[in-house]
């Protein structure tokens, strides 16, 4: 009697907090978008890159008049990094915010979770960051995406290898997470077609302090290339032990995600010279408004933005710009306007088309950066490269050995 | 004792109208995980509880069930319905594996051993890709897009736990269990086959984790190895919900069930967004000062100690006013 | 040739680091009897110490062990004495009530130090950080040496304390047998407080040290709790020397599985020679040597 006593008094008073929180109510004059990004947990510093620049392109958006006169609401719900999670949220954003479309999505496989969400409900998505092929190569039409997916990150890095360093030989080392997993898988199909022996295709856990082993493995299958996709602190450890083994390839080529952030060159120091990784986005790109988003984030929030910031930049007015166009606020007229948009943005030029199997994908351009005493310079393609590639490089002098 | 039915009548009436009056899905959503708590709370306090065999591992179980589930979609395309029935069958056999290695020693090891064997199981998801997909995940689409069928499988699945439990417990079995709990080696000579009954609440317990560890894959809809082999989110969890609701009691992994759910989503939402979004981060931290609460000045859980709990705030009402 | 033996000589120095964290776990557990979860975030705080003394104090990570190290084992006695030995006393049904108090100390230190210092990576730079000499084709890291050797040296002074001082003395009697030692006049609630903050003070030695080769966030303590706890079976529950071993040979069996099954399953071999000895070698690596007497 007790125990079923303690349990109604318990439900009732957990049904009640939950009753109590539906106070949210519709206000005249506005519309709701909602925003998933990892804000707490191990990925939140990128989400955190991505909320700033959401949060500038909002203000800029809204003090321009809005939405035709309404006030854009981005309603942004932690998903901590996790799938689970970020199910929970999109159906809460869907149920009870009653949002008229999403945005956001930073990791592969919450970004991929939500999406099979958005697609049962149809409800319109707008992915920004997150790169698995199969968000938008599972057929799914009310997914679309801003940000190149992961097979093709290596684009730009491949025009690169063919007509620079070509090689014949090279070795992947890649996070066992499923953007590395793509990505070293991937990478490892274009070298098959080069006619580029894979030497040695490994993945690893993240968060090791040793790799020496593997390095020392690859050192002695001498390749004439190293390609890395890791997140930042792996990446710096990698080039440190590199270094320190004295591994000396023709080129270190990052696959995007830790090698571009000014963390890397904190961390691995001189090791980090002369590393190119390829990127989705540089603020010297000739496109309007790349500089200035560079310069008014840097000044507002006083650190430095990259593709990241960039992407979410970007998705933020493609979103405004679709729901100008949009005729109503149905589902159905805003995924009319997303399929015809056609913009400019700083992230490049926004069309959503058919790419490959890949459906709603916006086909954007990727670029090889390269560190440069400390500084991260777009060195390809050429037309629009600010540095030299600097090629071939002298691994042991730059080590200082 | 018709009073006790009465309150039992009403709390079934209460859950059973609860996605009718309570339309909203975000609110269905979270009893339905507080439901899959319970069910995980349960199996563990039927094994720790009752048995004395603490698991840090219970993860394993719920991974296996959940991949069962989604694997079944994947490589052989049936209905990730008969996970259902397969996962929970697989975990079992995988508890019986467990048992067989584990309950030949005592103390700590089959704690230890446990918690070893969700890693074990956690690293071969990640990499085992052929089979599970490793990283990437597996997703289905769902059957249902109303909660209400799943509302309601959850809420049958939570209620066969808990009372195929509190059945156990009243049959010779549950006496078995708790004579190894209180004392094994009194146990064993008074001829109960204590290996035996280890492996059994062993066994029930993996068997009820892996069905909810199917339901979990058809209801959420999307699994990766970080998800359902988490050591933190999965297995301490599920110690989590036995201590806080109580340990050793039937209705006590229930509560802690909800209690958890709710505590989890108030800070994770920063009290429905009415406080302060910095609050959100705490939702980790509330967690762990909740456990030390509790163990601290709780040790049997919200039910197990709901008599002092009444004692103190009749107290406390009485001396203010 | 040259990849086994860098794999070995890796895996022996990092075993060095692995055996300071499965020292400290190992008294914990011979005296109190008890799995401590928390282990891994101790070492975390440790590295935290470290890392503000040399990002705003410009103090050498080596020296800031003579910090680390006390104010480690301040936090370990606080802890034991006023969060887990008044557990002794509250009667409850699980045996276990101190090993979960522990994973609730764990959550809330590594949510303190996300509150104070985010979830960011940071990383301590110093100018030896990246510096290696050869001997032949093998490259050895001079902080990964250097931690090696004060891990040698701080196991040695910890050997030399348990053996020749009397609390020392009492800490061993007491991890043999509680009931004889209190018998014979030790202060057993004594002991397990300074117990818990000598095994504290270990693991932050363990922190200070990895500062300059590795990086530190607020979840790097849970992968080093499990390392611990392995470490303590293969060793053989609650035994010092056998935390040695346990070090070592973690550290070279992760090492060579690395190189010669794969990165990914680096983690995994730990735990399946962890399940191996346990089902076959109980005692763990000292069980071998009672087993070798009889």
């Amino acid at each position: 009697m007790r125990i079923s006593k303690i349990l109604m008094v318990i439900f009732l008073s957990v049904t009640l907090c939950f009753t109590f929180g539906v106070s949210s109510s519709m206000a005249a004059g506005t519309v709701k978008v909602g925003i998933v990004l990892p804000l707490t947990g191990p990925q939140a510093k990128f989400g955190e890159i991505e909320k700033l620049s959401f949060d500038l392109a909002l203000e800029e958006i809204n003090a321009a008049g809005g939405i035709n006169g309404k006030k854009l609401i981005l309603v942004m719900e932690d998903d901590t990094g996790r799938p689970d999670v970020g199910r929970s949220v999109v159906e809460k954003l869907i149920t009870k915010d009653k949002v008229v479309m999403l945005g956001g999505g930073y990791s592969s496989s919450v970004t991929y979770a939500v999406s099979g969400v958005c697609q049962q409900n149809a409800m319109p998505f707008l992915v920004n960051t997150g790169s698995a092929d199969k968000i938008t190569g599972s057929g799914w039409d009310w997914i679309y995406r801003l940000n190149p997916p992961v097979s093709h990150y290596a684009d730009a890095v491949t025009s690169l290898l063919i007509e620079k360093v070509k090689p014949k030989t090279v070795a992947i080392l890649y996070e066992n997470s499923l953007f590395g997993t793509k990505g070293a898988g991937k990478f490892e199909k274009i070298c098959k077609k080069l006619g580029i022996k894979v030497l040695l295709k490994q993945g690893y856990e993240h968060g090791g302090i040793d790799y020496k082993p593997v390095l020392t493995q690859i050192k002695r299958l001498n390749p004439d290339i190293v390609y890395m996709v890791s997140y930042i602190m792996d990446a710096s450890l990698l080039m440190k032990q590199a270094r320190e083994l004295k591994l000396t390839p023709k080129m270190f080529i990052g696959g995007a995600a830790g090698f571009t952030l000014p963390e890397f060159v904190d961390n691995a120091g001189k090791a980090a010279d002369k590393v190119i990784s390829a990127t989705l986005w540089h603020q010297v790109l000739p496109f309007p408004g790349a500089m200035d988003y560079y310069n008014k984030f840097v000044a507002k929030y006083n650190r430095p933005t990259e593709y990241h910031g960039a992407e979410a930049y970007s998705a933020c007015y493609v979103i405004a710009d679709v729901l100008k166009r949009a005729k109503s606020f149905k589902n159905t007229d805003i995924k009319k306007a997303l399929s015809e948009t056609d913009m400019m943005t700083v992230f490049g030029p926004v069309k959503f088309t058919t790419w490959g199997k890949l459906k709603n994908q916006n086909i954007a351009a990727t670029y090889v950066v390269q560190w440069l005493d400390g500084n991260l310079e777009l060195v390809w393609p050429t037309k629009h490269a600010t540095k030299k590639f600097n090629y071939p490089v002298n691994w042991l002098k730059i080590w200082g050995y | 004792m018709t009073k006790k039915n009465l309150t039992l009548i009403i709390l079934g009436v209460v859950l059973l109208a609860f996605p009718l009056i309570v339309r909203s899905d975000y609110y269905q959503h979270l009893v339905i995980l507080a439901f899959i708590w319970v069910v995980i709370g349960s199996s563990w306090n039927l094994l720790a509880g009752y048995t004395g065999q603490v698991s840090f591992g219970h993860a394993m179980f719920f991974g296996v069930g959940a991949y069962t589930a989604g694997i079944l979609v994947t490589k052989l395309g049936i209905s990730a319905w008969w996970g259902m029935a397969f996962g929970g069958i697989l975990a079992m056999l995988i508890g019986l594996f467990v048992g067989w290695v584990c309950f030949r020693l005592r103390g700590p090891y089959f704690a230890l051993a446990t918690l070893a064997g969700g890693e074990i199981f956690r690293l071969i998801a990640t990499n085992w890709e052929s089979l599970t997909e490793g990283m990437v995940g597996i997703l289905i689409i769902q059957t249902f897009r109303s909660k209400l069928p799943y509302y309601y499988l959850a809420l049958l699945l939570a209620f066969a736990c808990v009372y195929v439990i509190h059945l156990i417990m009243k049959s010779k079995w549950g006496y078995y269990f708790v004579s190894i709990r209180e004392d094994q080696d009194a146990a064993e000579s008074l001829g109960i086959n204590t290996t035996l009954y280890k492996n059994v609440s062993l066994m029930v317990s993996a068997f009820f984790t892996g069905m909810a560890g199917a339901f979990y894959m058809n209801y959420m809809a999307f699994i990766d190895p970080e998800v359902v082999f988490s050591l933190h989110y999965i297995s301490i969890m599920a110690i989590l919900v036995g201590i806080v609701g109580g340990v050793g009691t039937i209705m006590g992994p229930a509560v802690g069930a909800f209690v958890m759910v709710g505590v989890q989503e108030t800070f994770r939402s920063a009290f429905f967004g009415l406080a302060p979004k910095w609050i959100s981060q705490g939702h980790a931290m509330a967690f762990g000062l909740l456990v030390i609460f509790a163990i601290m000045f709780l040790a049997n859980g919200i039910v197990g100690d709901w008599s002092k709990i009444k004692r103190h705030v009749f107290r406390i009402k009485t001396s203010s006013t | 040739m040259d990849v086994f033996l860098q794999t070995l000589v890796a895996g022996i120095l990092i075993g060095g680091i692995y055996c300071l964290i499965g020292i400290g776990m190992s008294l914990i557990m011979g005296v109190m009897g008890i799995i401590n979860l928390a282990h891994g975030q101790l070492m975390m705080v440790a590295m935290y110490i470290t890392f503000v003394l040399s990002a705003y104090m410009h103090v050498d990570p080596y020296f800031s062990l003579i910090v680390a190290m006390p104010a480690l084992f301040l936090l370990g006695c606080f802890l034991q004495k006023y969060l887990l030995n008044p557990l002794m006393k509250v009667e409850s049904i699980l045996p276990e009530n101190q090993v979960l108090m522990t994973v609730g100390i764990g959550m809330v230190l590594a949510e303190i130090a996300r509150f104070i210092f985010s979830s960011d990576y940071k990383c301590v730079k110093t100018p030896y950080g990246g510096s290696a000499f050869f001997i032949g084709n093998i490259s050895l890291n001079v902080p990964m040496c250097i931690a090696f050797i004060f891990a040698v040296v701080i196991t040695v002074a910890l050997f030399w304390f348990l053996a020749k001082t009397d609390t020392g003395r009492s800490i061993r009697a007491t991890a043999q047998d509680k009931e004889a030692a209190t018998l014979m006049g030790v202060n057993s609630t004594r002991i397990t407080i300074i117990t818990f903050g000598m095994g504290s003070a270990l693991v932050a030695s363990a922190g200070s040290l990895l500062i300059p080769i590795y990086y530190l966030f607020p979840d790097i303590g849970g992968p080093f709790t499990l390392k611990a706890f392995v470490i303590c079976i293969l060793g053989g529950l609650g035994s010092t020397v056998g935390a040695i071993f346990g070090g070592l040979t973690l550290g070279i069996a992760e090492s060579l599985g690395a190189t010669y099954i794969g990165m990914g399953y680096k983690d995994m071999v730990g735990f399946l020679i962890f399940v191996l000895v346990l089902v076959f070698l109980p005692g763990g690596l000292v069980g071998i040597k009672r087993l070798i007497k009889s």
